[in-house]
Order: C-alpha cells, then structure tokens, then sequence
C-alpha cells in the first residue's frame, strides 16, 4: 500500500512510499528513523497523534517531527 | 623586478591576508555564510521588538540556497522573557503547511531561529540541547540566535561524513529582488502564534475557590508573604517552568 511519508530526519522527506500491509506507526519508525529515539518525535497519522501499535491503512498520512524545541537566555 | 620589489609585495600580500581573515568582518565568497533577504531580516526583528518576550520561528531557505534565508516563519509558541517553547503540535503543522505549498523539509525545518533578550546571541545550555536533541538527527542544521541588542550567533553543523559545526557569519542578502514589508500581516502572525501565559498560582492555593485567588503576580506581595509567616530569609521568590500546556499557565511561585 502506499503512504504520504514526512520525514524531517536525515536529509529530510515528503513523498509517497510503499509500506506492506499491517505496518504499524512503530515499524514505520523503526525502519526510516536512524536515530530511533521515538519520544523526541511527534508521530501522527492524519495530522493526529496516534499509539506506536496503530496499523497503517492505504492512503494514510505519516509525520514525524522533531518536539521539545525550546530556548531560553 | 628586484628582490626588495618582491619582499614589500609579499609583506603587502601578508598585511591583506590578514585584514581579510576575520570571517566575521569580511566573509569571503568560498565560506559558508547564513544570509538573510532584506524582507526576511525586517520581519524577523520586527518580531523581535514586537512583544516582551522571546520569539522563535524557522528560517525558510531558497530553493537554490540552503543558507539563504527567504522568510521567517512563526509557529505557535509559549514564550516569556527569557524562553521560549515551541508547542509540539504546531510543529507537525508547520511541517504539513509547509509540504503543502510543495515544500522539502530541508528548505523549512533546518533554520531555528530564535531571540535573546539583552545584548547576549550566545547560546544557553537550554539552546544547546534544542539543538542537540531535536536538530541532531538532520544532515545539516543551523541554530541561529538575535540579540535585543543586535549581536548574532548562527552556528551550522553537519551530520554527513565525519560530521562537525562551526560558527558562520550573518549578512542580509541585497543581491537579489526582495518583497515590500508587510507589518500587518506579521502583527497577525506573530499575535497567532506567541503566547505569553500567566504565571499560575503556587501550589498552597490548590483546592483554594477561583474568586478567591490572588490574581497574576498579587501572590508575589510581599503582604502574601507577611499572611503565610514566611521568614524574611526565605522571602526570595522565583518561577519554575513545567511542561506547557496552553490551557493551563506553567509558572509557580517556589521557595529558594
């Protein structure tokens, strides 16, 4: 099936992949994310937070982007 | 041509090379210099200056240059004085704005860009492990703080081969046509997207009814103090930042 994947990590992506059926949010993770420290990313699907086990459909949207970001002087 | 001729040109060529070898004062062509357009650079101090607070936004780069900064883009944020706080979920909405309009994340997500208040660009420890933490996985990013004052601090690091980060120079960028300011529109933007959130009463008031809470900053009186018996000595009061939450103010009074 095939999903529109946004990536900020490496070298940065947004395009349409190829997942298999029954992926999950996790295994989706596992194997785009090199740095696989999954709490210092805001997964969503659809533009909504989802659980790590959430089994990705045909279509789906996927983000992950970077959180706690926050400065001070 | 004789050998004194020869010496005074090389002693000259020497005098030149080293006016030119501060990259701050005079960025040569070959070196790496984050460039903002003048539009960009006039929007981004009139954030600055707009409200009390820090601000924070991401640099938008040109398609053609990554260092080259088009725009500044806000997102929403808790901000006070002296910090600043992305909410996480307007990140991801940045993200899928952006790659709407047709976007890579290397042209939105690389540039963090945010102010200082007072005279200081250096970064705090809290920068450093923003930039560590969420910008440590990307081939390339770029940290980049403005000073109240003027003084800028823009540090590239690369994660491709043996990896690195150096201290670049700043300038804006008049070498090519560039858009009118548009101070409404930014106004608009910056009131979406800062938010100042008041400082919430210390725990002693749980369970307290709402009318009966002292409002912003009255618990700070020195009067409060005097009613609590607390002793002089431990009369210092400070804010403690939590974890932000838009609905809920995040600062408390505590005892030093």
């Amino acid at each position: 099936m095939r999903i529109l994947f946004i990536n900020n990590d490496g070298g940065g992506f947004a395009d349409h992949i190829e997942v298999a059926n029954g992926t999950t949010v996790q295994d989706l993770f596992d194997q785009q994310v090199r740095s696989g420290k999954s709490h210092n990313y805001l997964i969503r699907v659809n533009r909504m937070p989802v659980p790590p086990n959430q089994v990705l459909q045909d279509g789906d949207r996927v983000s992950i982007t970077p959180t706690k970001i926050e400065g001070a002087s | 041509m004789n050998d004194a001729t020869i010496a005074e040109r090389r002693r000259t060529k020497h005098r030149r090379w080293l006016r030119h070898s501060n990259p701050y004062q005079n960025p040569r062509p070959h070196q790496p210099t984050l460039r903002f357009s003048p539009t960009a650079w006039a929007k981004l101090l009139f954030l600055r200056d707009l409200g009390p607070t820090e601000v924070g936004g991401f640099g938008i780069s040109a398609a053609d240059d990554c260092l080259r900064i088009e725009d500044v883009q806000l997102v929403r944020q808790s901000c006070t004085c002296v910090t600043v706080h992305f909410d996480d979920a307007a990140v991801a909405d940045f993200f899928d704005s952006q790659v709407d309009q047709g976007l890579p994340p290397s042209r939105f997500g690389r540039v963090w860009i945010h102010t200082h208040p007072g005279s200081s660009a250096t970064p705090s420890l809290r920068d450093e492990e923003t930039f560590a933490c969420s910008f440590g996985s990307v081939d390339w990013a770029v940290m980049f703080i403005v000073a109240q004052e003027g003084q800028t601090y823009a540090r590239l690091r690369f994660n491709v081969g043996p990896g690195g980060s150096l201290a670049i120079p700043v300038a804006v960028d008049f070498s090519r046509d560039f858009t009118a300011s548009d101070h409404a529109a930014w106004k608009a933007e910056y009131e979406r997207c800062v938010m100042t959130p008041e400082p919430r009463p210390p725990a002693i008031f749980d369970g307290w009814p709402a009318d009966t809470l002292p409002r912003t900053n009255e618990f700070l009186d020195e009067e409060w103090a005097d009613f609590f018996g607390w002793p002089d000595d431990e009369r210092e009061l400070a804010y403690r930042h939590e974890e932000f939450n838009p609905s809920e103010p995040f600062a408390e009074v505590v005892h030093v």
